[in-house]
Parts: C-alpha cells; structure tokens; sequence
C-alpha cells in the first residue's frame, strides 16, 4: 500500500530542523515556512495548476526543508523550484518561463500578495516585474539547480500521497444525518488546504488517513454536524490520541498565523515578512543574533569547500556592510 | 551516490529515447555494469521520465527486473548504474534465432514465464510498465530475462487517473488505449505480452500497424471487428469511429500453427479485445501452459510432498482412533 502512504518526519530530524546551531528562532522559523507555503500556493492560483499539484509542491517542499534546513537557499526559489518540479512529473507541466514570470510578479511591489487587506490595493507597474532575458537566464538556472538539489536530497521520492482524496472517500462512508455533504466537504477541504501552510508540518508527521479523519472531525464540529456516537475514526485506523493531537493543530493555524503576522514589521510600500533570507538575517541581527546564508550559486559544486567558505564570509561581510548603510 | 569516476566508460550499446546507454566498469570491483547517461535538458532541466524511473525502480527489487545500482548526478548529466545485461530480447531474437528470427518453444515458455513474474510484481506494487517491447526486455547468456526501461510506467492508486493516452509503442498497445480510454489499468501491459509471446514464434511482430488506425484494423482483422454487443461501451471511447469492414474473428491456432493448443489457449486469455475480460498476471502464471516448466514443476513437487507429508501425518494422528474403531470398541 506504498502509494497510499506517505514517508513521515522522524523525531530527529523534527528536532534538527528546531534545535541545530544554525537554525532560526522558532518563530522566525514559522513565518519563514508559512510564508514560502502560502507564496507557493499563490504561484500554483497565478499558473493554474490544480490544487492537488500544488499541494504536492508544499508538501515537497517542506520534506526538502527538512532534509536540508530553511537558510540552505533563497526561499522564493525553493518555492520557484519544488512548484516546478512537481508540475513536471504531474499531467500538468509548466514551462520555466511561465515559473519564472509567476515569481517576478508575486514577489514585486505591484502583486496584492502579503499585504494586508486594510492598505491600499499596489499601483500595477509592469516594469516592477519585468524580467530580462539575462535576469531569466540567472532565475532558470538557480531553480534547475535546486531541482537537483531537491531530487538528490530526496532521493529522487517526488510521490505525495494527499489526504482529499480519501476524506471524501471517508465522508461517503459516514453519515451526518441531515446536514448537507457538500457544505461539511467544503469545510473538510478547507481545513485540509489550511493544514498545509502550518508550521507544524502536519503532513509530514502524520499519514493522509489521520489527516483526512482529522478534517472530517473539525468540519463536523464547525457545521453542527451530528456525528456517530462510537469511536468512528477506529474504521480508518486512527486512535483517539493522534485524532485529538491533529485537531488541535489543525484548528490553531489560522490563530497562530495571524498573531505571527502582526509581529513582522510592514516594509515602506506595504509589503509585510520575510520573503528573502537577508531579511531574516536582519531582523536577527536586530535581536542580537547572527545566522550565516550559505552560498549556493551555480558554480558551488564545482569550487572546493575553501572557496565555498571564503564566499560565505565574503557574503557575510557585503550584508554586514549593508546593514549599516 | 558515488562519484563519476567510480566506473570506467566502455562501448557504447544504444540509444534510446532519452538517454544513451553504455557498457561499464565499477572500477573498484571490476563488475561490468549498464550506464544509462541522461542528459539534463538546458530547458526543463532532469526530465520527468527519469526521475519516474529512478523513483520507481528503487521501489523495485525482484529477479526479473532490472536493478539499479547507483545514481551519480552531476551538473549536466545524470546517470543510472544497472547491472550488466547481455542483450535484449529484440537483438536474442536476431542473433539466436531462426531463419525469421523464431525462437524455440523451451525459451519462449521459460521468457514468457519470467516476463510476467516481473510484470505481477509490478502490478501487486501498483505500476504499470506502459511500455513492454523486445527492446526493453533483457536478457543474460544464463537466459534470465528481467524488465528494463520504466521511463513511462508510473504508480497508480484508486481510483485510477485519466492517464495520457500517448504511451506504450504502437504495436504492442492494446485496443482499449488505441482507442483513446484514459482509465486503463495493469490489463495493457498484458496486452503487450500477448503481442511479444506471439512475436517470439513467429519471428515477426504480431502487429506492426504503421498508424493508429492501421494498428486497429490490423487487430480487428486477426481478432474481429468488435461493436456494441461484443464490447459494451465501446463506442463512447474518444478515438472510436465505426469500422467499414467487419472482419469475423479467426482462429488463432489456424493463424499460429507453432503455438501448441495449452500455448493457444494462455494466448487467447492475454489477447482479449475488451480489457476487464483479459487475464491477469498472477493467474496467467497459474496456466497449465507453464506445467512442464522445470522450475514450475519443482514447485509442483514441492507442493506436492507436502501435501502428501501432512496427508501422511494426519493418518498418523488419526490413525489410532480408526485402528480402535476396527477393534469395536
């Protein structure tokens, strides 16, 4: 039943990716991967990639960060990378081009994306996300690059078994006298897309089984709906501790989300968060503390580790340089 | 992942779609290994084929499958390390067999056997080939045949996707996928081993239409046109049109004289127009055709003794019960 399941987060590497010396404070760390997930939605709406594709993407990407940390590359070309990759081995390629023009625009002054709703809508100006072709070229080559990163820290698994498929299987299954499926599917698929964006990683720590149980559980209890009075969620292999686990979690997203955002400061055109890692490097400068950005351009696996260092410092210097400009 | 040069690069053994394949050497243990060099597109980067491959054959560790040792990635490159095949199927045909390229009967019962050991395994483990030819099929000089070349299979789950209709080469794809279904399931890679099983006879494809309408017709005439009341639903397939000529079915023992009746008859089962209707891999291994298989046979044996230890061993148990009932107790 491979196909059915998932490869699961083991405690150490959850614990790594919190607890090693180079890792963020966790909160920087949370807005850092729900940013990059929710920009990774919002490149899957602008490239109209099935929502089932996309969620592939999240999930990819978050084993990614798993494997190799959050600071490893730039996160929007993460992002960029993983959206692509899995539009490629799904019925639903896009093109490198139309990757690349997507981000431009998500990423520029002129795209709605992390504003708050309260600040005026963004003046469209094209020249804003307009890309070159030199700049395309340096966008198309840091993202084929990470595609191979990503395969070989993977080991080239790009399989993503998702829980929406089988929720709705579940839900045919059960029945919530009188309240309507499709108001109670909804919700189900709500909290399951929401789910995605959590730091938690509950994808990664749970199997699609739990998850879709977990979803049906909340989405009855928003709706009213009755539920069955036995211990229903046993038929599909969920004990009662893992269900109760995931339904706090789910339910806290949106909670935890929004007091995150009101922490991190709007940029001067209304822009809020920490989209690039050298943002992340200053506010932690500003709380007095110091994270190195790896260099990860194209030539790093050509040039020796000495080279690699002696970039890194360099790196460290120009933005120690710029931060006091 | 080792390092490029861990493998000494010999002669060059084909090419395929995606990819050039070379002989190699593991240059630490002198093993002759298959090196499948794919070249990374400057435009799509590592192509979604081989990443399919690579996934799937990790997952794949059987006898009669090709098994994959290593992967090196580098900037431009990618390669597959395999274990060293002889020849395939298409080139063993040519070069051992007959005048027309026939195979003997002994060799084609014990390939066809090893051919779907490979396939049910990949059918229980929810992948489809999609793409049986001879050119995929190898073979070692001890005859072990194992499947290569999973480039287009792919896993399948339930339900099972619209997947693209552009898959399998034109003369082994089966009726159902010519005729543009989307939902085919692991009956096409049965299909395909009918078309080769039929081939290794003959020396000569069984089908070898030129387009996909041809490749129809040609069906249709060895197999009879089907309609509506043959094949419910079949008009409702995208790429179905009404025949002009509706050819009878013949008689495939007429039509294969060098197919023995058992042989027929496992055929038939594998060359069904209507995809539910076709035997599956598990019970096709299960045919009588495969009694006289020397491996099938020790396993008969085996059962057999078996059967006969524990018949022996319950009138050991029993027997005293049935002796003290003799004695009218």
């Amino acid at each position: 039943m491979a196909h059915m399941t998932n490869p699961l987060a083991t405690p150490d590497q959850l614990c790594a990716l919190r607890h090693s010396p180079n890792s963020l404070p966790s909160e920087l760390a949370d807005l850092v991967f729900f940013q990059t997930q929710c920009l990774t939605q919002a490149a899957g709406l602008l490239l109209q990639l099935p929502q089932s594709v996309t969620a592939q993407a999240n999930v990819i990407l978050a084993r990614y960060w798993l494997v190799e940390g959050l600071m490893s590359y730039e996160f929007s070309d993460v992002s960029a990378a993983t959206i692509f990759l899995v539009s490629k081995v799904s019925s639903s390629p896009r093109r490198p081009r139309d990757v690349c023009n997507v981000y431009a625009y998500l990423l520029s002054p002129s795209s709605t994306f992390l504003r708050p709703p309260s600040s005026p809508p963004p003046v469209n100006n094209p020249k804003d996300y307009y890309l070159s072709e030199s700049a395309f070229h340096r966008f198309h080559s840091r993202i084929l690059n990470l595609e191979s990163r990503i395969l070989y820290a993977l080991g080239f698994d790009t399989h993503v078994s998702l829980p929406h498929p089988l929720a709705i299987t579940y839900l045919q299954a059960l029945d919530f006298l009188g309240t309507p499926k499709q108001r109670i599917s909804q919700s189900v698929l709500r909290y399951l897309n929401t789910a995605l964006l959590s730091p938690q990683m509950l994808y990664l720590t749970s199997q699609p089984n739990a998850l879709a149980v977990a979803a049906i559980y909340s989405a009855a209890k928003d709706t009213g709906a009755k539920m069955p009075e036995s211990e229903w969620w046993e038929v599909f292999d969920v004990d009662r501790e893992e269900l109760g686990f995931l339904v706090v979690g789910m339910r806290s997203v949106q909670g935890y989300m929004d007091k995150l955002r009101e922490e991190i400061p709007v940029d001067g055109r209304g822009k809020r968060g920490l989209l690039w890692r050298k943002d992340v490097q200053q506010e932690m400068a500003r709380r007095g503390l110091e994270i190195s950005i790896p260099n990860n351009n194209n030539n790093s696996t050509k040039s020796g580790d000495a080279e690699d260092e002696m970039m890194r410092l360099m790196d460290e210097k120009v933005a120690r340089m710029e931060e006091y400009d | 992942m080792a390092k490029p040069s861990a493998f000494q690069q010999l002669e060059k053994l084909g090419e395929g779609t995606y990819a050039t394949v070379y002989k190699g050497r593991n240059r630490q243990t002198g093993e002759l290994v298959a090196l499948k060099e794919i070249h990374l597109d400057s435009e799509e980067g590592t192509p979604s084929t081989a990443i399919r491959e690579i996934s799937l054959m990790k997952e794949l560790k059987h006898e009669n499958i090709l098994s994959l040792v290593d992967v090196i990635h580098t900037e431009n490159k990618l390669m597959l390390v395999s274990e060293f095949m002889d020849m395939d199927l298409k080139k063993y045909m040519d070069t051992r067999g007959g005048d027309r390229g026939q195979l003997d009967p002994a060799t084609i019962k014990s390939f066809v056997y090893q051919l779907l050991r490979g396939i049910a395994y990949c059918h229980e483990k929810r992948i489809l080939h999609r793409d049986l030819k001879p050119q995929n099929l190898l073979i070692s000089k001890h005859g072990v045949l194992k499947l290569a070349d999973f480039g287009l299979a792919r896993a399948f789950g339930i339900p099972v996707n619209t997947f693209s209709a552009e898959v399998v080469t034109l003369w082994y794809r089966a009726p159902d996928v010519l005729l543009g279904s989307r939902t085919y399931n692991t009956s096409i890679d049965i299909w395909s081993i009918g078309c080769i099983m039929a081939e290794m006879f003959t020396g000569r494809p069984l089908f070898p239409g030129t387009t996909n309408e041809d490749e129809l017709k040609r069906i249709f005439r060895l197999l009879g046109t089907p309609s509506e009341r043959t094949w419910p639903g079949i008009s409702h397939l995208p790429e179905y049109k009404p025949q002009t000529t509706v050819y009878p079915a013949q008689d495939l023992a007429q039509v294969l004289p060098q197919i023995d009746p058992l042989g027929i008859d496992l055929l038939k089962g594998m060359l069904q127009l209507r995809p539910e209707k076709r035997i599956s891999a598990a019970d096709a291994l299960r045919h009588a055709w495969f009694y006289d298989l020397p491996q099938v046979r020790a396993q008969a044996q085996l059962l057999q003794q078996q059967q006969l230890h524990q018949q022996a061993q319950m009138a050991r148990t029993y027997g005293g019960t049935v002796q003290g009932n003799q004695t009218g107790y």
